[in-house]
């Protein structure tokens, strides 16, 4: 596969994106593919600091679970500032002054996106990073401004997760984030179709690493950075981008 | 129209707004249509094809292969139906763009697997799609069936994947569903029904396509 090989090369300590599902969704999944019941599950998640290193299965060394922390902090930072702004584009009144056909791709994406934060609180536990603020400017008060952003925010999460695949060691999470990749795909095809371009760009889809994806954050404005500085526990992950 | 579809990949489902993750649906029924949608996430392998185990068979060279060329099997399948459905010059408008971008860039994921396997790809079978190529309205229900076939199968797949091949799959994935979403928003149809998407295992893959009967 072409370029494919390159870039497995040369891999940078990133973090994903984890798009996980409405509470419970995902961590139903996990626990299916663990061959546990879903409360078998939650109570190896028990909360704190042991949980990701309890579930994710026989971790391989200290670092690996790291970052594995790490990956799913930032994805829980991006699905804050995505379902942050669809919240927000809701309140204001933007989605009510959009046609029948954009306001329902908004509530759509809006529902879904909360759905990945809430799953990704869950399974972090008491490692979750708290929500960062986030500050939209005019993004949110116009349908068109809100729609340009809702693609290129869209574009940006395939980008991410797709690059931080080789990261994901634990099968279970492995197969969540695939999941989660085809419907951040999804809403990024939606997005482009309801925005007037192709939905589909090149036959595969570029990756992003973390330090690319964080620069195309911050170019926004809408937050400083995504990047947790140290976990919730107080744990410093170790990445560099 | 459905009813005269071969394939049936997912439940009946006219109005993809009035679907989970749609907006103004009670939470509880949210949650437990996620419940549902996840549950055929599956851990398994394409190892031996037919098997579809559950969880950890542990990752390696020689299942990546195999994963590859199942993979290669169904990439298989769709480029050519869309080089036929094209062939047959019975499209119009955005739905002939869709069977030439989209084909041609299933006909990419096509050549980049068979470079990524070698003399391992194997000799591609033949195929007869009969109506579903030459009538537009049973091509594009058939193109979003085949698409979210696609879609279930590499989710499917995914996790038992080595690192060496993940990104490049992952790469194929989200494109996939792009052209699941694209299809199924022309249709009518909600292009992101669920907040998370479904896996099949291999075999179920494969019953599918041999229902279709498409693979003379």
């Amino acid at each position: 596969m072409n370029g494919c090989g390159e870039r497995e090369e040369r891999i940078e300590p990133e973090l994903t994106l984890g798009e996980l599902d409405r509470d419970g969704a995902l961590t139903e999944a996990i626990a299916e593919t663990h061959g546990e019941s879903r409360a078998e599950f939650l109570r190896k998640l028990a909360l704190g600091s042991g949980a990701l290193v309890g579930v994710l299965a026989a971790p391989p060394p200290a670092e690996a679970q790291v970052s594995e922390v790490a990956i799913l902090n930032y994805g829980l930072g991006f699905e804050y500032l995505q379902s942050t702004f669809y919240t927000e584009t809701e309140r204001v009144g933007t989605v009510a002054r959009m046609d029948e056909r954009r306001a329902t791709w908004a509530r759509t994406l809006g529902a879904h996106e909360r759905a990945h934060v809430a799953i990704l609180r869950q399974v972090l536990g008491e490692r979750a990073i708290k929500k960062p603020s986030f500050n939209f400017g005019g993004a949110t008060e116009t349908p068109n401004s809100f729609t340009r952003t809702a693609v290129a925010m869209e574009d940006l999460t395939v980008a991410l997760l797709t690059g931080q695949t080789p990261r994901v060691r634990t099968p279970a999470l492995l197969a969540a984030f695939f999941t989660l990749l085809t419907v951040e795909a999804r809403h990024a095809a939606w997005a482009r179709r309801i925005a007037g371009f192709q939905p589909v760009g090149a036959p595969l889809d570029q990756p992003k690493t973390l330090a690319q994806v964080d620069r195309a954050v911050a170019s926004t404005g809408f937050v400083s950075t995504l990047l947790p500085r140290t976990t919730a526990a107080g744990r410093s992950p170790r990445f560099t981008g | 129209m459905r009813e005269q579809l071969r394939l049936d990949l997912e439940g009946s489902d006219p109005y993809g707004r009035q679907r989970e993750g749609g907006p103004g649906l009670p939470r509880g029924r949210l949650l437990r249509s996620g419940l549902v949608a996840l549950g055929g996430v599956v851990v398994g392998t394409a190892a031996g094809l037919g098997v579809g185990r559950r969880a950890d068979a542990a990752p390696s060279r020689r299942q990546d292969r195999q994963i590859l060329q199942f993979l290669l099997r169904l990439e298989r399948l769709q480029a050519e139906f869309y080089a036929a459905a094209v062939n047959e010059g019975q499209l119009e408008g955005e739905l002939r763009e869709f069977a030439e971008v989209v084909g041609a860039q299933e006909r990419r994921h096509v050549e980049l697997l068979e470079e990524r396997l070698g003399a391992a790809a194997g000799e591609p079978p033949t195929f007869d799609f009969g109506e579903a190529v030459a009538n537009p309205d049973r091509f594009a229900e058939t193109a979003r069936q085949v698409e979210e076939l696609g879609v279930a199968a590499y989710i499917g797949q995914g996790a038992n994947l080595t690192p060496r091949v993940v990104v490049s799959v992952a790469r194929i994935t989200s494109v996939e569903a792009r052209h699941a979403a694209w299809i199924a928003d022309f249709l009518g149809r909600n292009p992101a029904p669920r907040a998370a998407d479904k896996a099949k295992t291999a075999r179920q893959v494969e019953a599918d396509v041999r229902r279709t009967g498409f693979v003379t």
